[in-house]
């Protein structure tokens, strides 16, 4: 509790102990007792003005300030009318009632911002430079590129950089989600905001503070706010009408009944004043967006980021995802993913091709060496004369042999007889002696656990996935089978990507979002055209971070499904507060009216209905996903 | 011109918006978001303006909404 609520709590706790002696008295007859009425009302006023002066004060100075329609103007007249009627207790009991709300509300509200807060407590305080072999505690921001930092266990990495020295494990859980640690070794590039494990590091940094990744990244979260969702500005927009029209509705409620149906005052003027204890939207007012940033809260939780209110509600709207297909579903490097031997070779046909292509630098050969090497007993075959035939392949002397390694262009220029392959991926024919002996084939890997993250986002309310490739027919084709998805598009130039989302925009529904998924390298024009755009595996990837809405920071496919769960929860909660909200509201003023409802009902209905929303929006921050 | 202020004992999010609104009316201020949940004042203000007297006239605006409002500077 700040000093300030400690006040108001002693003030409610004098004026509350008053008030029940005086409670008492009233239901004792004892009030009636004192010599006068006046005598009484001047009971009432000390309670009264303990707990309210504060409240009196600041309505004066904003009627002086030309704001009219405040709480504490409505909560004056309210209970001023109440004097009037007087139900001298029950002014004081409103005053008070108003001023425990808000005192929780505040209380509440700090918490829950609080605990928000601390999600986001990835900002370094300090770092430990290094200046003629002396260590200093400097401040990040006054770190230049090139200088040396120390990062000492159980600190956070201040600025991004490359280590140099030290080995260590990095959590970077903070930023990604991803709870299990992430070795370092010197040479490796580090991220701040991670939270340094065992190991003391030595780091050059390579980049100043205000461009590093925390400070992106805390940029972007705080700015998520103003970006408003529809059912935000709809609140803001309900909210500038709401007290206007309840105040007037208060002010007809005291004088035309009692004209017309020849009443007394005094009992329309109280159900005046419960109309206008209840004409604050406050409840509405906070827990709306307060929702919305448990939302956002919550995905940063998993290593999400949305970069607004308003994507978050497009999220739990989304009805077709469009995925590129190269680094997003598939892992964008090649592997080898199968070796063919011809009928009776005895030769390893992979020892062979990588022999001869361990003199290349093209990435196939590369790739056919990795895999190679990843063999029991690896061992390379003495080849001389290696030869590389450029649009064909390579050619070299093995014992005595000729051995040829190249596609099938190559295989035709030497009258080779052998089958050409079908299917997915890049195929290396190997021929010894003008013979075919096999062939390996090397392909793009579909991402671990890519097919059941499709899975999940249809069971999380996806309808329509879909798959755009610049890739050929084949592999598109077989990437598409195996994740199962929906629709599959190949052979696309980079702007035929941009013109395929903008189909699908203008065939969905207006309330079907569109969203694509991209890693974010060369799809920025993509990214910014989806309704979403969501970028993957993007941690330290400025490019990716600006053009994107959405921004996983790790690889993993399976945030999208969690990320459209989160986002249907808010969406759920908010609606539930403004329909609780605006109900109990509605109601108090329907039973207020007829004069059913008490002041008391009145206070609750605003500072309680408050609090109660208030908690609820906090549910999805605490829930798992 | 972007600069970034806390703001200390803003504790209703009805108010941050009325004070927002009052900034952004502030000649030379281009933008300016209260945040209520970071409790900062984002102020983006034309080049040839001063950011002192700027941040002058936004306290007025805050305080008239609320008094025990203040921007750090």
């Amino acid at each position: 509790m700040t000093s300030r609520q400690k006040k108001v709590l002693y003030r409610i706790l004098i004026s509350g102990i008053m008030f029940i002696i005086l409670f008492a008295m009233e239901h004792t007859g004892g009030l009636e007792a004192l010599s006068s009425k006046w005598m009484a009302l001047v009971v009432c006023l000390v309670p009264y003005l303990i707990i309210g002066y504060d409240v009196i004060l600041k309505a004066i100075r904003n009627i002086r300030n030309g704001q009219v329609f405040d709480e504490n103007f409505l909560m004056m007249i309210a209970t001023f009318g109440a004097f009037v009627v007087s139900e001298y207790i029950e002014a004081v009991a409103v005053m008070l009632f108003y001023q425990v709300g808000e005192l929780f509300q505040s209380y509440a509200v700090g918490k829950s911002r609080q605990s928000i807060a601390d999600l986001m407590d990835i900002c370094p305080e300090y770092a430990n430079l290094e200046i003629d072999g002396q260590i200093e505690e400097v401040d990040p921001e006054d770190v230049e590129i090139g200088s040396i930092v120390l990062i000492k266990p159980g600190e956070k990495v201040p600025l991004d950089g490359i280590v140099i020295e030290g080995e260590s494990f990095l959590d970077t859980s903070a930023l990604t989600g991803e709870s299990v640690p992430r070795k370092i070794y010197p040479n490796d590039e580090i991220i701040s905001g991670c939270i340094n494990g065992s190991g003391t590091l030595r780091v050059r940094v390579t980049k100043e503070f205000d461009d590093s990744t925390v400070a992106k990244i805390l940029e972007l979260v705080e700015n998520a706010s103003s970006k408003k969702a529809k059912v935000e500005n709809f609140i803001t927009r309900f909210a500038k009408y709401y007290t206007p029209f309840v105040t007037i509705a208060a002010l007809i409620l005291a004088i035309v009944p009692p004209i017309i149906l020849q009443d007394n005052w005094m009992i329309w003027l109280e159900r005046a004043c419960i109309f206008l204890v209840i004409s604050c939207p406050c409840a509405l007012v906070i827990s709306v967006p307060m929702g919305f940033f448990g939302g956002i809260g919550a995905a940063s939780k998993i290593g999400v980021l949305v970069k607004g209110s308003n994507y978050l509600e497009l999220l739990s709207e989304m009805d077709t995802i469009v995925f590129d297909k190269t680094g997003t579903l598939t892992n964008g490097v090649f592997e080898v993913t199968e070796v063919i031997r011809k009928k009776g070779v005895h030769e390893n046909v992979l020892q062979i091709a990588a022999s001869v292509e361990a003199f290349s630098t093209h990435p196939i050969a590369e790739s056919i060496c990795k895999a190679y090497n990843k063999e029991e007993n690896a061992e390379a075959l003495k080849v001389i004369d290696v030869e590389e035939i450029s649009g064909h392949g390579v050619r070299a002397k093995l014992d005595e042999s000729e051995v040829l390694v190249g596609n099938i262009k190559m295989m035709k220029a030497h009258g080779i007889s052998c089958k050409a392959h079908k299917g997915s991926g890049t195929v290396v024919y190997v021929a010894k002696d003008n013979a075919y002996l096999g062939a390996v084939i090397i392909s793009d890997t579909i991402k671990e656990g890519a097919a059941k993250a499709i899975k999940k986002m249809k069971i999380a309310g996806v309808s329509k996935t879909v798959m755009l490739t610049g890739d050929r027919k084949e592999a598109a084709l077989a990437v598409a089978e195996e994740l199962k998805l929906d629709e599959v598009h190949y052979e696309l130039l980079p702007g035929d990507k941009v013109s395929k989302v903008e189909e699908y925009i203008e065939t969905a529904d207006r309330n079907a979002k569109v969203a694509f998924v991209g890693d974010g390298i060369n799809d920025a024009p993509v990214l910014a055209r989806a309704d979403i755009g969501i970028a993957m595996g993007s941690l330290g990837s400025d490019a990716a971070i600006e053009a994107a809405d959405v921004v996983i920071m790790d690889d993993d496919l399976r945030k999208i499904s969690r990320v459209i769960k989160i986002s249907k929860k808010t969406m759920s909660i908010v609606k539930q507060n403004i329909v609780f909200a605006l109900g109990v509201k509605g109601l108090i003023l329907l039973l207020g009216a007829l004069g059913m409802a008490t002041m008391w009902a009145a206070v609750f209905a605003d500072v309680g209905v408050a609090v109660i929303a208030i908690l609820n929006s906090m549910r999805t921050l605490n829930a798992k996903f | 011109m972007k600069k970034k202020f806390k703001v200390e004992n803003l504790d209703c999010a009805h108010c941050a918006a009325k004070m927002e609104d009052a900034i952004k009316k502030i000649p030379g201020v281009e933008d300016a978001v209260m945040n209520f949940m970071t409790q900062k004042l984002t102020l983006e203000i034309a080049d040839d303006a001063n950011m002192d007297e700027i941040v002058d006239k936004a306290q007025e605006c805050v305080t008239k909404v609320s008094i025990v409002c203040e921007i750090i500077r």
